[in-house]
């Protein structure tokens, strides 16, 4: 299983890029979240693996 | 990867904006009410703010240098249009944000259980980024 990372780089002009790994749906959103604080986004990207895990967990809950 | 985002710091929590400013070396007044700024010129409309650094604790600057707690919450950096000359403008104002969020998340991270896997400094082009890499408890 992929381990679930985050990594926050953050610039000497105040900018910040966070990159969440191995991380999907609404946990992705939280973790996201937290990580922002207060601050003003001005990229947001979803990644491929955001809408497996999803589905997965569908799967997994209609078993 | 799940999920990518870039952002632009926004300076809220004055406690992580104090500590910032005195990683940097300075004194730091604190004022729940905001009192007013030492201008260079005594002509110069009088600004306030709630977290100021005394001219005479900055080296070159012309006036006091403040942030003021703004109606939706933020707080601004008051200065003198002269010492945004004087190594107090865009750059200097992006070393405050940097250590604020360092700061910040190093905070929230804690409080919420992610585990810090390392800090990394990296010089750029472009000066020092700070790269923090976490965890999630499983």
């Amino acid at each position: 299983m992929q381990e679930k990372t985050i990594t926050i780089t953050i610039d000497a002009q105040g900018k910040s890029t966070l990159d969440l790994n191995g991380i999907a749906g609404q946990s992705c959103e939280k973790v996201f979240d937290n990580f922002r604080g207060g601050d003003t986004v001005k990229v947001e990207r979803k990644k491929a693996s955001y809408y497996t895990g999803q589905h997965v967990q569908q799967e997994k809950s209609q078993r | 990867m799940s999920k990518y985002g870039l952002t632009q710091t926004v300076l809220r929590e004055e406690k992580y904006l104090v500590e910032a400013l005195k990683e940097m070396g300075y004194e730091v007044e604190v004022h729940p009410e905001a009192p007013q700024l030492n201008s260079y010129y005594s002509e110069q409309e009088a600004k306030a703010a709630n977290i100021i650094l005394r001219r005479q604790h900055l080296r070159g600057a012309y006036g006091d240098i403040g942030f003021a707690r703004q109606p939706d919450g933020h707080l601004s950096l008051i200065t003198d249009e002269l010492d945004e000359h004087c190594g107090y403008g865009t750059k200097w104002l992006g070393r405050v944000q940097q250590l604020y969020k360092e700061k910040q998340t190093l905070a929230m991270a804690r409080a919420r259980g992610y585990i810090l896997k390392g800090r990394e400094v990296i010089n750029t082009s472009e000066g020092q980024q700070v790269r923090l890499q976490f965890a999630v408890r499983r």
